[in-house]
């Protein structure tokens, strides 16, 4: 592993990491947050900055599965685990969106164990439309009114639009490192591609535009990644261990995109900052993130996913989502049927949070390589 | 000119086997118990298949030797490995071509494999970590009745009225039956309610990848008797018989793949 690499690696190995410890040293405050359909940029206005809320090495849930039972997902009680065990007392917050019912029970659970300093629910319509528009606007001016009130920083429209302006250097700059891997033999894997937008989801968006800069000044114009098979798109809801991209490579594969919700889409579409900041993030929030939670929008979320396999020269599909994921579960079985009668290879994998079945999944990717008569 | 021999080697959870080749076909196979370190297993059933061949003493002697398993990795003198998914596949379509639909049931996983026209994989669900259903939840089940596993997969044959068992986790699965038979319900109705039990949860896999005539059932499981009676039950097909020993269907198919790959 090269030096950035290493880097990387420990800022994706703990959920307090150097670049949080680094801006919580200047006096910055670190929000936390459970899901794409939160503005990042809200969450970045003045002294505060956004971290995607983890729970990396995670051992077991014990004392969360007295409160959560297990039919929620593993990764609302990885979450739980944490926070009864102190893990997440450094954040000045936690902001949720009312997205499925196992983090509204966690969000639930927290108020009742280990109630944060500040803890705001965005209420996101299921439908898009100039109702839900309207409604969104109104529900992203409450978080922003109920931040400037706890943390008494200015949260006007000139101050959204800055911060708003910040993170969108962040993901020009991360969407332009993405598009290196369209190429036929890439700078980097997929593997490290995911280590730098974990990294990046977990540091002041200006401290994270560096690390990104410095990562593909490291990574130059070399065409180093191993020798692979097959190149892969990889699909679901939330994936935050790149150890888990790591064995789909370690097989042969290369990840060459990817559409899950901690991954390069949905929050690295660009955002424009000009005319009313709000009502640009609630478009964002209802039309950009293409979330399967929404009722309406199927064939253009399966359309999303064939045009980005072709634009990035993918062989295959993988589909991951972690076991009773309502959303992605129900999601997943049509995508599959959708995807097969576009004539994309696709292989379904259900996990758990933490990762395990390392062999299985060594031998189910393998299989779908072969299959592919890669 | 040289006779050339290729040669599968399956390193499973709790055995491994060997299959050698040449172009007319099988000419040697072995199934040794699993040792602790997959290599070594792989040196011992690859010696006891050799024993069958004066040509053959090392691996060496192989044209092309091909790895498959979960030890598959570990195995540094294959000349590669192919997952045992696809091995399987290969492994049953080379006995009969016309086998669409493979349950293989190992010691630690069971797999559903819709087989394409050539042997390679249409498609494939596998089950996930739990043991339940497996090889080696019938040797757990086999303890309880204190059977060997040969006697406990016969006896459900003898059974009149299944009584049912869940066999959704090992660990329950043994306490009820422990249960019933402290109540002294006959050991054959139980055994054919954990065999149905089995059957279903194939059932659920199988309907994944769609059951399509021929269906065969492969893997150590398959020699379960009682259990092959519960799938065509359940599944409302007849389990075609291979030629071969089903336990190595993996490795022969691997065998088979060393074949392929050493022609390149």
């Amino acid at each position: 592993m090269t030096a950035p690499m290493t880097g990387l690696a420990g800022l994706c190995a703990d959920v307090r990491n150097e670049l949080i410890e680094e801006a919580m040293g200047r006096g910055m405050i670190p929000l936390g947050y459970t899901c794409s359909m939160v503005p990042r940029a809200l969450l970045a206005v003045g002294t505060l900055f956004p971290v995607r809320m983890r729970a990396p090495g995670v051992a077991g849930t014990e004392c969360a599965d007295v409160y959560l039972s297990s039919v929620i997902c593993s990764y609302s009680r990885s979450l739980l685990e944490f926070a009864l065990d102190g893990r997440y007392d450094f954040l000045g917050g936690w902001v949720f969106v009312a997205c499925c019912d196992h983090l509204r029970r966690l969000c639930d659970n927290l108020e009742y164990n280990a109630k944060p300093d500040f803890s705001h629910t965005l209420d996101i319509p299921h439908r898009g439309g100039p109702a839900a528009l309207e409604w969104t606007v109104e529900e992203l001016r409450r978080l922003a009114r109920a931040i400037e009130r706890h943390f008494d920083v200015d949260m006007g429209d000139d101050a959204v639009r800055a911060a708003m302006v910040a993170e969108g250097e962040l993901v020009d700059a991360l969407r332009e490192l993405g598009a290196l891997r369209k190429k036929p033999q890439p700078p980097f894997s997929g593997t490290d591609y995911h280590r730098v937008l974990m990294a990046a989801q977990s540091a002041p968006p200006a401290r994270a535009l560096e690390l990104v800069r410095e990562f593909r000044e490291a990574m130059g114009d070399a065409s180093d990644t191993a020798p692979y098979r097959a190149r892969f798109l990889l699909v679901g809801g939330s994936l935050d261990d790149p150890a888990y991209t790591a064995v789909i490579e370690s097989q042969g594969g290369l990840v060459v995109a990817d559409r899950y919700c901690t991954g390069s889409y949905p929050w690295l579409d660009p955002v424009d900052a000009g005319g009313d900041p709000f009502v640009a993030l609630a478009r964002q929030v209802l039309d950009g993130n293409r979330c399967p939670r929404m009722m309406e929008g199927f064939a253009q979320r399966v359309n999303y996913i064939v045009d980005l396999a072709r634009e990035y020269a993918a062989d295959g599909v993988i589909i991951q989502s972690i076991k009773f994921c309502d959303t992605w579960g129900v999601e997943a079985s049509a995508l599959v049927t959708a995807l097969r009668e576009a004539g994309v290879p696709v292989l379904r994998l259900e996990r758990e949070y933490r990762q395990s079945g390392e062999g299985q999944l060594r031998t189910r990717v393998q299989a779908f390589i072969e299959s592919m008569g890669k | 000119m040289k006779k050339k021999f290729f040669a599968g080697c399956d390193i499973g959870s709790t055995t491994g086997k060997a299959v050698i080749i040449d172009e007319n076909g099988v000419v040697a196979s072995s199934i040794v118990p699993r040792e602790v370190d997959p290599e070594e297993t792989a040196h011992l059933a690859l010696a006891e298949a050799f024993k069958a061949i004066p040509d053959v003493n090392t691996h060496s002697d192989l044209a092309y030797l091909v790895g498959t398993g979960y030890g598959r990795s570990e195995i540094p003198f294959a000349n590669e490995n192919v997952s045992e998914i696809s091995c399987h596949a290969m492994g049953a379509y080379y006995c009969d071509p016309a086998i669409k639909t493979i349950v293989d049931i190992g010691g630690q996983d069971v797999k559903g494999i819709a087989v394409n026209g050539d042997g390679s994989v249409k498609d494939f669900a596998m089950n996930d970590k739990c043991a339940a259903g497996t090889g080696r939840f019938f040797e757990a089940m086999a303890r309880i009745f204190r059977m060997e596993l040969s006697e406990f997969s016969d006896l459900s044959l003898a059974s009149k009225r299944a009584i049912p068992v869940t066999a959704q986790c090992s660990v329950f699965a043994e306490t009820e039956v422990i249960s019933l038979l402290a109540q002294k319900n006959p050991p054959a109705d139980i055994a054919a309610g954990v065999q149905g039990a089995v059957a279903k949860r194939c059932f659920t896999l199988l309907k994944r990848v769609g059951v399509h005539p021929t269906v065969t059932i492969t893997g150590g499981c398959a020699k379960n008797r009682g259990l092959v009676r519960e799938l065509e039950r359940v599944l409302r097909v007849e389990m075609a018989s291979l030629s071969v020993d089903p336990q190595i269907i993996g490795a022969l198919g691997a065998a088979v793949y060393a074949k392929k790959k050493a022609r390149g």
